[in-house]
């Protein structure tokens, strides 16, 4: 029967013709390139030479990544990132996030710090970076000034000119940046917390460190998850606040994988070589957020 | 938490391949021409001049049409490659001299200009020796606009009041750091987050301390892969700019600093002395005023192998790019622009000196700048910039050697031997390739 065959071909069709158009821009600006991405790794090539002039080097320019110092050294320095953010940005933000919802602050002061605490994420990234740059100048900067006021001239740095200081201090000022952003996302996760728990538990005795942690971290647990997942990838892709503050220097000391990336493509012009970065950057970050969504499964699967 | 701003990688890549897949656009032979002009100078007061260029351009070229764009000294380095590679290139850009501008001549995206250049009154009108470092293999590939050296200024009234005569030698120069130092003044200032800065100081002790034959073998890599960048000249080279930070004649955290920073210390009184280009005179001349510094020639190289003589700088000017549709049109362009009458409105406006033949005058520009520019004509040659000079890889290596000289986490030594390391593969691959 026709009309039967027509409609049941309807129903089998109909989700994948809306699917199309999403599926079509993902495979031309997101699964492609990373195919192109993989084949451009087996050649060297720069941007000067046509198509014919690529030389066909094999796994040689992953066998380059892999002894290559300062692809350590990047590694190294997003991983510091990673940490550091987890535990500022995530950690200790739901710290301020539980205690500005707590009643041991008024309403006014509660929402004054909510706002003061929030303005670094809605500034452009490169202003923030001059802005400290300016800051932590070795001479003229607030914070070297401020140490020697208040008797720590010791700990006193050229701190985005030290190799051992960089990357730390351009983390500080990506950690300045975001903690208030992502603060308010658990304050969000925080008022969804049913009023009632915390009402029972503080009939049950149950002081606040104990509500902090019996009713507040469970009950933000999707949105911790979350934003560790998005704090760890966002710590392997960090490009912008290192290139504005330190260009990777001094001495490569601070490079991270993005900056790297880029030099070796746009400054170096070894396409072949970046292509093979930017693969090996692919992994890291597919394995962490694969890594994520199973993680994720189980936890929900449990609380379910 | 920097994630959506930079979904770079990706994006990039597409940005790439749309770049390399777009189509230039063709005009029929009556429509309008437009040109497409790049240069690296977004600053207002360069935009007002290229804009005045263009305007007094269209109006005697009614169908021809300019289209300029400008990105800044630093990203215009990574920019420019990646647009020549696109479908899209500039009929009209800026390259530095020498190894930068050979890249694209050898890689035929340049076009010779011999026949539109010589055997013209255009040949008249350009300062000659500014052609050699836009020439590779007896074919002229650009043409320079402005020329550029770098000179030690100084606060006058700080040597005079110290009693410091302009050093001519090294340990005159180390002396005169010493007694600002003493009086509590910084040496020198200096700012060095983007390396090119130093490299500027490099290049100076390379031309002076290595034998002019032996560095340039080097450069070129032409030296047998045993000797490349090994002559002693360079570890001294590197010694010697060592020993000026060791010292303190630097500011500190040099390597934190901008250079534009380092120079607004140096002309708020901070520092004696910066190392600065000739076409630096002009704003600190508009900031401190004309009479309140000086300048000498750095003697970087006093006992050394090389060439005292040389002078550390270059030309800056334009290539013609060889896929454009309108290379007429695009020379056409680039003679009304190097011509004596624009020439000299550049001097003026900017204070930075011309190209053109006789376009820097005492009416037309600071007369420390006429006078910088006649040390400059005695000059037995330019050393051009160390940072376009050689092979962009050697240059990835050795200027962040540089900042670890400063910051003392290596040697000169080490640094040296691992540029060596690195000139060697590279030659290695030009042999193969």
């Amino acid at each position: 029967m026709a009309s039967l065959g027509l409609s049941r071909w309807r129903k089998y069709v109909t989700p994948y013709l809306f699917l199309l158009p999403t599926l079509i821009i993902m495979i031309v600006f997101v699964y492609h390139p990373i195919v192109e991405n993989f084949r451009s790794s087996l050649y060297n090539w720069n941007t000067f030479s046509g198509q014919e002039n690529w030389r066909y080097v094999g796994l040689d320019n992953y066998r380059r990544v892999f002894d290559d110092p300062i692809f350590y050294t990047s590694i190294k320095n997003n991983i510091w990132y990673a940490v550091i953010s987890v535990a500022v940005q995530v950690c200790f933000s739901l710290g301020l996030a539980a205690l500005l919802e707590s009643t041991l602050l008024s309403r006014f002061s509660s929402s004054f710090f909510r706002t003061v605490l929030f303005l670094p994420s809605v500034l452009a990234v490169t202003i923030i970076g001059i802005t400290w740059m300016l800051m932590l100048n070795p001479s003229t900067g607030l914070v070297n000034q401020v140490l020697d006021e208040i008797g720590l001239a010791a700990v006193k740095h050229t701190w985005l000119g030290e190799e051992g200081t960089a990357i730390f201090s351009v983390i500080g000022v990506s950690q300045w940046q975001w903690t208030g952003y992502v603060m308010i996302l658990f304050i969000v996760a925080i008022q969804a917390i049913p009023h009632e728990l915390y009402e029972a538990a503080r009939i049950d005795g149950a002081n606040g460190l104990q509500q902090f942690w019996h009713i507040t971290v469970p009950g933000v647990r999707e949105t911790f998850l979350v934003m560790t997942t998005i704090t760890v990838i966002g710590a392997f892709k960090v490009f912008d606040i290192v290139w504005v503050m330190t260009a990777g220097g001094p001495n490569h000391a601070s490079e991270v994988l993005g900056n790297y990336l880029y030099r070796v493509g746009f400054r170096n012009d070894e396409m072949g070589y970046a292509s093979a970065l930017a693969g090996v950057m692919f992994l890291i970050t597919f394995a962490l957020s694969f890594a994520q969504i199973r993680f994720n499964g189980t936890m929900s699967r449990e609380t379910e | 938490m920097h994630r959506r701003r930079f979904g770079k990688l990706l994006i990039v890549l597409v940005l790439v391949s749309l770049l390399v897949g777009g189509v230039g656009i063709t005009a029929a032979q009556d429509e309008p021409v437009t040109i497409r002009f790049f240069h690296k100078w977004p600053e207002p007061e360069h935009i007002a001049y290229y804009e005045w260029v263009i305007d007094q351009f269209e109006a005697e070229y009614p169908n021809i049409n300019v289209e300029m764009e400008a990105v800044a000294d630093e990203p215009y380095k990574d920019k420019i490659r990646v647009v020549m590679a696109s479908g899209e290139v500039p009929d009209v850009f800026f390259s530095w001299a020498g190894e930068f501008s050979w890249k694209f001549a050898r890689s035929g995206r340049a076009l010779p200009l011999d026949d539109y250049f010589y055997g013209t009154d255009w040949e008249d009108q350009i300062v000659a020796s500014a052609l050699e470092p836009y020439k590779l293999d007896g074919h002229l590939y650009g043409l320079p606009m402005r020329i550029n050296a770098k000179f030690m200024v100084y606060n006058k009234q700080m040597f005079e009041d110290l009693g410091l005569a302009e050093p001519t030698t090294w340990d005159e120069f180390l002396a005169a750091c010493q007694a600002l130092k003493d009086a509590s003044i910084i040496p020198i200032a200096f700012g060095n987050e983007f390396p090119w800065a130093s490299s500027h100081y490099i290049g100076d002790f390379n031309a002076k301390l290595v034998a002019p034959e032996v560095r340039s073998a080097d450069y070129l890599l032409e030296a047998d892969p045993d000797t490349l960048f090994t002559d002693p000249g360079y570890v001294e080279a590197l010694a010697r700019f060592k020993l000026l930070n060791d010292e303190g004649y630097f500011n500190d955290g040099a390597n934190a600093l901008q250079h534009s920073l380092a120079r607004a210390s140096f002309v708020a009184g901070r520092a004696g002395m910066m190392f600065v280009e000739l076409e630096e005179f002009q704003m600190i001349a508009d900031d401190m005023g004309a009479d309140a510094f000086g300048y000498f020639v750095f003697p970087s190289g006093t006992g050394g192998a090389g060439d005292q003589n040389l002078m550390t700088g270059a030309p800056d000017g334009f290539m013609v790019s060889a896929e454009s549709e309108h290379p007429e049109e695009a020379i056409a362009f680039l003679h009304f622009m190097l011509s004596p009458e624009r020439g000299e409105e550049y001097v003026r406006q900017l204070g930075i000196p011309s190209a053109v033949v006789g376009a820097a005058t005492e009416e037309t520009a600071l007369p420390l700048v006429v006078d910088a520019l006649q040390r400059l004509n005695e000059a037995s040659g330019m050393a051009l910039w160390l940072d376009t000079d050689i092979d962009i890889k050697i240059v990835e290596v050795y200027l962040p050697g540089m900042q670890a000289v400063l910051s003392g986490s290596e040697s000169p030594e080490s640094v040296m031997q691992k540029v060596h390391d690195i000139a060697v593969q590279v030659q290695a691959e030009a042999a193969t390739e």
